[in-house]
């Protein structure tokens, strides 16, 4: 089959190539997806950059990206969820990585029915940031009424999870740019502040969660905004001791300034590591197809060009997701 | 099954044997929610006939989106009949919206039921042919009526499926997004 291979760290051009490889085979729990729609995310284009290459060390070459929406149509023998033939989407696995080919084998607890009412390209849109706004404005405990930051609303995860949060009935603040305030008020944020003209932290007062997606000293300023005993949840901020922890960093302490201004606003400060989840895809499932949240695309590739899409996300200037269509 | 019996008693003599043979090509069964009773791209063997809940027909098209063809509610037989008279692999998917009793009938076995017993043969026609009347008149309503209209002969024809079904089945049946079904309900609040 064919596939999009990372062949080597470095400058997206020359570290991309289009390769025939195997099928691969499905273990007792993994479905097969026939791959209709795969998206592309700023994690795919760090790892072929080389950033990662100390967190995620993969073997080279590897077929690269995560999400993927698709057919099922092989099913291993302990899988009883699934049936040859749903429409499926996933966030698949590190391990499973490997979303820009023709079948994909993806363990089905991380595997989730589509939403009827949307393409293939727009599911495939949705797994790795609609997981990561939920598993972190869930983890923060988010419900109705409460008060919450969303920085970066024009972001994958950020406009995902504006959406999330207003379906859960909060009042939600969102940092953007003049350029995106637009189309950011559509998702359906309270106070959208134009970060240009506005300083977030004088209109931003005592909330309730403060959702970091921009890491650097966005976090250590959450505790500027967020309320006594409310909590900053980061994606890109500082690891916390837990999964500083889970990388074996047993003597990891907190950055002393965040430690200390966490300290003081009695919030914690937990960092959020997205994990694949079947059953928090359902959830996504269920909320789109009540039109509570709505995919977010920039632009639709076929498979052929997915070099220049991974240059289109590599210039930070999509507005929504980047999507490239398989078959 | 007795209910179903009885209807057909009311429209034909029903012979013991060929009482006995209905019972022997059914099954009663209940569904639960989201349960798949056919699957697009696969064989159709099946047809069923609607005791109590909801049960939707739909085909998926290329792009992934569903369209709704049917619901079914009580009194009502849904399958793919296509793939039934074509033996094609079904192009509709039929699911379960809330949990539901059906007769499950082979549907080769109960087809041909009036070759054994001819009593059935207008029992079938008749059953055919308002089938024929209203896929007709889905058909001329799709291609002459507004939405808005086609909306409330859904109401009338489905009086109480609002409660079981999702919007996006809905307007999937009506061939509208959303947003306009949403538009229509708030007009018809404000006439």
């Amino acid at each position: 089959m064919k596939a999009l291979q990372i062949i080597k760290y470095g400058e997206i051009k020359d570290s991309l190539s289009f390769n025939e490889v195997s099928k691969p085979t499905v273990q007792a729990n993994d479905v097969l997806i026939e791959v209709k729609a795969a998206a592309i995310n700023p994690i795919d284009k760090s790892i072929i950059l080389g950033n990662l290459q100390g967190m995620l060390p993969i073997p080279l070459p590897s077929t690269s990206a995560y999400d993927v929406s698709g057919i099922v149509i092989e099913t291993g023998n302990e899988v009883s969820n699934f049936e040859i033939g749903d429409l499926v989407y996933s966030r698949v696995p590190q391990e499973q990585m490997g979303t820009l080919a023709e079948f994909v084998a993806v363990t089905s607890e991380a595997v989730s029915k589509k939403p009827g009412n949307i393409s293939f390209e727009e599911a495939a849109s949705l797994p790795l940031t609609g997981l990561t706004a939920l598993q972190s404005l869930e983890y923060a405990g988010i419900k109705e009424n409460d008060k919450v930051l969303i920085h970066a609303g024009s972001g994958g995860v950020g406009s995902f999870a504006i959406q999330y949060a207003k379906a859960k009935g909060a009042y939600v603040y969102t940092t953007t740019s003049t350029s995106n305030l637009e189309w950011v008020k559509e998702l359906g944020a309270d106070r959208i502040i134009d970060y240009k003209t506005e300083d977030y932290k004088s209109i931003v007062k005592d909330v309730d969660i403060v959702f970091d997606t921009l890491g650097q000293s966005y976090s250590l300023e959450s505790f500027e905004v967020v309320k006594t005993g409310g909590i900053v949840v980061s994606v890109v901020g500082p690891l916390d001791v837990a999964s500083a922890k889970m990388f074996g960093m047993a003597d990891y302490k907190l950055p002393a300034e965040l430690a200390k201004a966490s300290s003081e606003k009695n919030a914690e400060y937990k960092f959020i590591f997205m994990h694949p989840n079947g059953a928090h895809l359902n959830e996504i499932k269920s909320l789109v197809e009540d039109e509570k949240i709505k995919p977010i695309i920039d632009k639709v590739y076929p498979f052929s060009d997915s070099i220049e899409a991974f240059t289109h996300l590599a210039s930070g200037r999509a507005k929504g997701k980047i999507v490239i269509k398989i078959s | 099954m007795e209910d179903l019996i009885n209807k057909i008693k009311k429209r034909l003599h029903l012979r013991p044997e060929a009482e006995e043979f209905l019972y022997s090509i059914s099954k009663e069964k209940t569904l639960s929610k989201g349960e798949v009773l056919i699957r697009q791209g696969q064989i159709v063997k099946k047809t069923f006939f609607v005791i109590s809940g909801c049960l939707r027909s739909y085909c998926i098209d290329k792009n992934g989106k569903e369209h709704t063809l049917l619901f079914a509610i009580k009194d009502w037989w849904i399958s793919d009949y296509i793939a039934i008279h074509t033996n094609e692999l079904a192009t509709l998917t039929v699911e379960c919206l809330i949990e539901s009793q059906v007769i499950e009938f082979n549907a080769k076995e109960l087809d041909g039921i009036h070759s054994r017993f001819p009593e059935f043969e207008s029992y079938q026609r008749h059953n055919l042919e308002r089938h024929v009347v209203s896929l007709q008149k889905r058909i001329l309503n799709q291609l002459q009526l507004s939405a808005a209209e086609r909306y409330d002969l859904f109401l009338k024809q489905y009086p109480d499926i609002e409660q079981h079904t999702r919007n996006f089945h809905i307007a999937s049946y009506l061939g509208i997004t959303q947003q306009s079904l949403s538009r229509i309900r708030v007009e018809k609040v404000k006439k």
